[in-house]
């Protein structure tokens, strides 16, 4: 239910986005930044998900808490001649990266389980 | 499985943002120049507007062109069996002739003038190497004096209210913009438009400044129309 929900939420998405006007490009640095925290929620909700204490509730909120933090801060760093958009950028890939290895190294740990014990049990079958 | 069902909506949505914000921005960037910088983003916007209005431009010619053309089927087919309005069409006809509404062929020669091909800085005058407004100016004086009955530059037919003026590295003619190498095409008898590249002529000076020149004799020249409108305010007949 849920990977169908994420499916029809995309596969909507893709066709609205490509069927939207083009925003102005003054606009589209501020939701290059969204998206990439977006991103970076939804990586730490699968995080969460797989140290079982995913909240909805502070998945949502990080989710666009985070979008609209970081658009803020690129407007504020627009009008102050700081790029300050380049530090959330390092923040977010940055913990874009952690939860990938977090994730990566508990697949990795499942798939090597899993094939021991395949091992084990063909090696019983041999012994009987 | 309330939450459950809670979960899917609220997931679902979420992917419908973050989808919708990814392919909007991937849209935005492919649209607009990526290479020109954020500096150049007013150009940039500039350029479209006055492209779409080329545009706009181009298709409201197209049909006033269809327009035209019924316009004359129309007039043919009410002139037919009338010999003193026929009499009256013909001298409209020949009138948009001379004054270059319509498309006219012929024999006659091809003046070619392109910007030297020399090195600049080896040039003691960078000026002299490349095709100005005045040169062109002259060369169409020297045709006209020449017997040439229809001329155009780059497709740009030269009327009686034809101006050609400087506009930086183009030349303005009829209010448009040309570059070079300009290609002056002129109906006339060829062998006495040939006479452009006599010793003394402008041909010849400009030749010895390094410009790119070439006449071609041609027994098919076709020259286009004026695309512009000929609008007369002030002038009035005299009654």
């Amino acid at each position: 239910m849920i990977g169908i929900a994420i499916l029809i939420g995309c596969l909507f998405g893709a066709i609205l986005g490509m069927n939207a006007p083009m925003i102005s490009y003054t606009y589209s640095s501020y939701l290059a930044i969204a998206v990439i925290a977006a991103l970076d929620s939804v990586f730490g909700g699968i995080t969460s998900v797989i140290r079982k204490n995913f909240d909805l509730k502070i998945f949502i909120t990080g989710f666009f808490g985070n979008a609209i933090l970081s658009i803020l801060l690129t407007i504020l760093g627009q009008k102050l001649n700081v790029d300050i958009y380049l530090a959330a950028i390092v923040v977010f890939v940055g913990r874009m990266f952690t939860n990938l290895a977090i994730i990566r190294r508990y697949y990795v740990d499942k798939w090597s389980e899993r094939l021991k014990e395949k091992n084990k049990s063909q090696t019983e079958e041999i012994q009987k | 499985m309330k939450n459950k069902k809670m979960i899917s909506i609220v997931l679902g949505a979420m992917c419908f943002a973050l989808t919708l914000g990814i392919c909007v921005q991937i849209k935005t960037v492919k649209g607009s120049n990526s290479i020109a910088g954020e500096s150049n983003r007013e150009n940039n916007e500039l350029r479209a507007e006055v492209l779409k209005y080329k545009e706009k431009y181009d298709n409201q010619y197209k049909e006033l062109e269809k327009a035209e053309k019924q316009l004359e089927k129309e007039r043919q087919n009410s002139t037919q069996n009338n010999s003193d309005l026929e009499k009256k069409e013909e001298a409209i006809t020949q009138g948009n002739k001379i004054i270059g509404m319509t498309e006219v062929t012929g024999p006659g020669v091809i003046v070619t003038l392109s910007d030297s091909k020399r090195d600049a800085s080896t040039a003691l005058n960078a000026s002299d190497l490349i095709v100005h407004d005045l040169d062109v100016l002259s060369v169409i004086n020297e045709l006209k004096n020449a017997g040439a009955e229809a001329i155009s530059i780059n497709d740009q037919r030269i009327v009686p209210t034809t101006s050609i003026s400087c506009g930086g590295n183009i030349i303005n003619i009829n209010g448009e913009k040309v570059g070079a190498p300009f290609v002056i095409k002129a109906i006339g008898l060829p062998e006495q438009l040939a006479a452009l590249s006599r010793q003394g002529g402008y041909l010849e000076i400009l030749k010895e400044a390094s410009v790119g020149v070439e006449l071609k004799k041609s027994n098919n020249i076709t020259i286009p129309k004026y695309t512009g409108v000929i609008n007369y305010k002030y002038a009035q007949n005299v009654k």
